[in-house]
């Protein structure tokens, strides 16, 4: 295992060290809450987090091999790539609603994939971060996955009009229940909840 | 700006009188249950019985035509409870002929601390009987970022203490006993994304009574509830970058929740506030406040849309108060 770190992203329940050629993920421990919750919380996540991101590529949804579950700490293969972020346009979008319905069809919702969370390599669009996602089939899990999709975009992106529309019709090809979901996506925007 | 509030959501009537700088005068009548817990048909006929009481002293404390509006608590909280409030500020404002203002029982907690500290947009745990949610402004709103799918904190705490045998109100024995364990029972532990549930626990805790003792349970009742609650306000700062977290309702005053929050802010370079209990508590300042903030805007309640709202969310006021 290489032993270089290139960088270190912390979020509010884990630590993300990025090296060469792995990445580690750590969850922490939290001082507020009790020893004995902490643990079983953290170990009870990590283990779920491992499984859904392996089903997800089981399934043909691109993400980083896990190497290994270790306690609170998942090793995965580094994807080497840009950031969809940075590179997204309209053949990106549609690609993404691709991925996306994919994961959809499997039963599973990601939970945050926002555009910094998807990373481009070799033509391929690789979900990283599963930290927040869940076994959940239903329209609702489903819409907050688009919503919090179509957010990032807007946050970043000024073309997001083009880019939105690109998505729904990648997302439309296999998902045929994509009108539904857009107007679930119009009823969870109406909420205001979500960032 | 001089305005009377009238707060009467659940189990405490008040009535204050305040200007753009100050509390000038306060008067309250608690409804305390001689058994069990909150009931909305007694509370209301407490409230009735008392609040010509309260708002005559109100009244007396000053001369009457000084007041510039009237304002009310309209939700949420008890149907029965509200019509009480509203009944008497529509007579009052038209007595005295100024203008009415129905507000967000919720808000109230937030403006008034607000107003009391130098926060200008933290992000707000707001935990009473009935109500547990995660708020933070945004684009002339609180936003609600999460919230229970089911009971609210404050509810499940006094459900299980009463099927434990403790009285009204069950919070703070449940508060006491845990201070006496260090033994956790794992409990369900629910978080969805943003939302969380509190339903699990109060079965779980009672279930637990027949193998296990009081304090306990207690102890490990707290631990379950409150991690969750401070898990949801970390993510909520951690996704907005705000860097402040005020602490609202009644269930607030429970010194564990606190010092859960207080850990958890410390170690992200977060600030942590928690009220005075004056505060922390339902108060007729913070609504007399909170009106006097929308009347200054312009915000006036007509008569016809000042009937009682059960269901009031915070997310349906346009906040008009906050530039920017």
């Amino acid at each position: 295992m290489d032993q270089g770190i290139i960088e270190v992203v912390t979020g509010a329940e884990a630590a993300v060290y990025i090296q060469t050629h792995s990445v580690i993920k750590k969850r922490v421990p939290k001082k507020y809450r009790t020893a004995e919750l902490d643990i079983k919380l953290r170990k009870e996540r990590t283990k779920l987090e491992a499984k859904i991101q392996s089903d997800a590529r089981k399934v043909g949804v691109p993400t980083p091999i896990i190497r290994e579950v270790n306690g609170f700490d998942i090793t995965m293969e580094r994807v080497e790539g840009q950031p969809v972020s940075l590179v997204i346009n309209e053949t990106i979008a549609e690609q993404i609603g691709e991925v996306l319905c994919t994961l959809h069809s499997a039963g599973i919702a990601h939970g945050d994939p926002t555009t910094r969370n998807m990373i481009v390599s070799n033509t391929r669009i690789y979900l990283i971060d599963f930290g927040l996602a869940s076994y959940d089939r239903s329209l609702e899990a489903r819409g907050v996955d688009v919503h919090v999709f179509f957010q990032s975009l807007e946050a970043l992106h000024e073309n997001y009009r083009a880019l939105k529309k690109a998505f729904l019709a990648g997302y439309g090809k296999k998902c045929q229940d994509v009108e539904q979901v857009i107007s679930k996506v119009e009823e969870i925007k109406g909420r205001g909840r979500y960032l | 700006m001089i305005v009377l509030g009238l707060e009467g959501t659940a189990w405490n009537l008040s009535a204050s009188l305040v200007s753009d700088d100050e509390v000038l005068f306060e008067a309250n009548s608690a409804y305390i249950p001689t058994s069990g817990g909150i009931h909305p048909r007694e509370a209301a006929q407490h409230f009735a019985s008392n609040v010509i009481g309260v708002i005559g002293e109100v009244l007396s404390s000053t001369d009457p035509r000084s007041i510039e509006g009237i304002a009310f608590s309209q939700g949420p909280g008890f149907g029965p409870c509200l019509r009480i409030v509203g009944t008497a500020a529509r007579a009052l404002a038209l007595k005295l002929d100024v203008p009415l203002v129905g507000v967000n029982h919720c808000i109230a907690h937030i403006e008034v601390e607000r107003w009391k500290t130098d926060l200008l947009d933290p992000m707000v745990l707001y935990v009473s009987g009935a109500n547990s949610q995660v708020l933070s402004y945004r684009q002339k709103r609180y936003r609600i970022l999460g919230e229970t799918l089911d009971i609210g904190i404050g509810n499940c705490l006094d459900k299980f203490a009463r099927s434990a045998g403790l009285r009204h109100p069950g919070g703070p024995k449940v508060e006491r006993l845990a201070q006496e364990s260090e033994r956790y029972l794992p409990m369900p532990y629910v978080v969805k994304g943003m939302d969380f549930s509190f339903s699990g626990i109060a079965t779980a805790a009672q279930e637990a009574m027949k193998s296990a003792s009081l304090e306990d349970i207690c102890y490990s009742f707290q631990e379950t509830a409150f991690s969750m609650l401070v898990e949801v306000c970390e993510r909520a700062l951690s996704q907005t970058d705000k860097s402040d977290l005020l602490l609202a309702g009644g269930v607030g005053a429970n010194k564990r929740l606190q010092e859960m929050l207080a850990i958890m802010c410390s170690e992200r370079g977060a600030r942590f506030f928690a009220p005075k209990t004056e505060y922390l508590q339902d108060n007729g300042a913070m609504i007399a406040y909170t009106g006097l903030l929308m009347l200054s805007n312009g915000v006036h309640t007509p008569i016809t849309d000042s009937g009682a709202n059960p269901n009031f969310r915070p997310d349906e006021v346009e906040v008009l108060w906050i530039k920017g």
